[in-house]
């Protein structure tokens, strides 16, 4: 369920106040209700909810998948005005989070298509993962937490596109299997297997990187 | 004591100090997903792209509604 619209963000102040008009010209000093023309448009805050609920993991998807926080950053913003144009086509039969993840993937991958297609850029063969050595038991050491993320970045920039989707995907705690096969369009069984190699190939990727 | 001594010692104890505080810092994750939330819950948002998003929303025109919106309008 969508979280209400925190005052202050975005939304709900582009809400309270009339476009290039001063913010004292349309509230009371003191704070007074609101007039009718300050009444809240529905839509722009349902909207807000939805936003405020869903963007990080939105944007961490953006990020980790791209590899680039501009690019991520432009492609959450896409992603957003797409759903928000789309909204009459959600049928409820997903999880509002899953319909995101899928016009997020549909648009980051397009990107990187078009990406490699000009940097003529291939791939390294996917087989090589199938050999990694990593257990994936084994524990994952960092010492600054804050190069965590440049390290997985690394790691990640160097994985199957495959195989990085599938992990950013079951990181999120509110997806299960079978929505991470519905969203790859594979069983739920391919999803295990992907991923239990996708882990071995992280941790011995992530272990060069110390 | 001999000062070559002494720098040693001193010099044994920074190392010391240094490797604890580098242990204090290090943090073990159990699995790679768990690595994973942790480096998501790290990543803000830029603040600017809310206001983005609005910004872009504001321009366009009304969406149609949804079958559960348009039912619930109706009740």
């Amino acid at each position: 369920m969508a979280k209400p619209v925190e005052a202050g963000s975005a939304f709900a102040f582009d809400e309270a106040r009339p476009k290039a008009v001063p913010d004292s010209t349309t509230r009371p000093a003191g704070g007074g209700p609101p007039s009718i023309g300050d009444q809240p448009n529905w839509r722009s805050l349902e909207f807000g909810a939805i936003y405020e609920e869903h963007s990080r993991q939105i944007f961490y998807l953006a990020l980790r998948f791209l590899g680039d926080p501009t690019q991520a950053e432009d492609a959450t913003h896409d992603v957003f005005l797409k759903a928000y144009r789309k909204l009459g086509e959600f049928r409820g039969d997903s999880a509002m989070r899953t319909w995101l993840y899928r016009i997020t993937i549909n648009h980051c991958k397009n990107l990187l298509q078009t990406w490699h297609q000009r940097h003529m850029v291939n791939n390294a063969d996917d087989s090589l993962w199938e050999t990694a050595v990593a257990s994936s038991e084994s524990p994952l050491r960092v010492l600054e937490i804050k190069e965590l993320g440049q390290r997985i970045q690394k790691t990640l920039d160097v994985l199957p596109e495959e195989y990085r989707l599938l992990l950013l995907l079951v990181a999120d705690q509110q997806m299960s299997y079978e929505e991470i096969a519905t969203l790859t369009e594979q069983s739920a069984d391919a999803v295990r297997g992907k991923l239990h190699r996708a882990r071995k190939a992280f941790v011995a990727q992530f272990q060069k990187f110390t | 004591m001999d000062p070559k001594t002494a720098k040693l010692q001193q010099q044994q104890k920074e190392e010391t100090v240094e490797q604890t505080g580098q242990h204090q810092a290090a943090r073990e994750f159990a699995s790679v997903e768990e690595m994973l939330r942790e480096d998501a819950a790290q990543t803000e948002v830029p603040p600017a792209l809310a206001r983005r998003v609005a910004d872009s929303i504001a321009q366009e025109p009304k969406p149609p509604r949804s079958w559960w919106q348009r039912w619930f309008a109706r009740r």
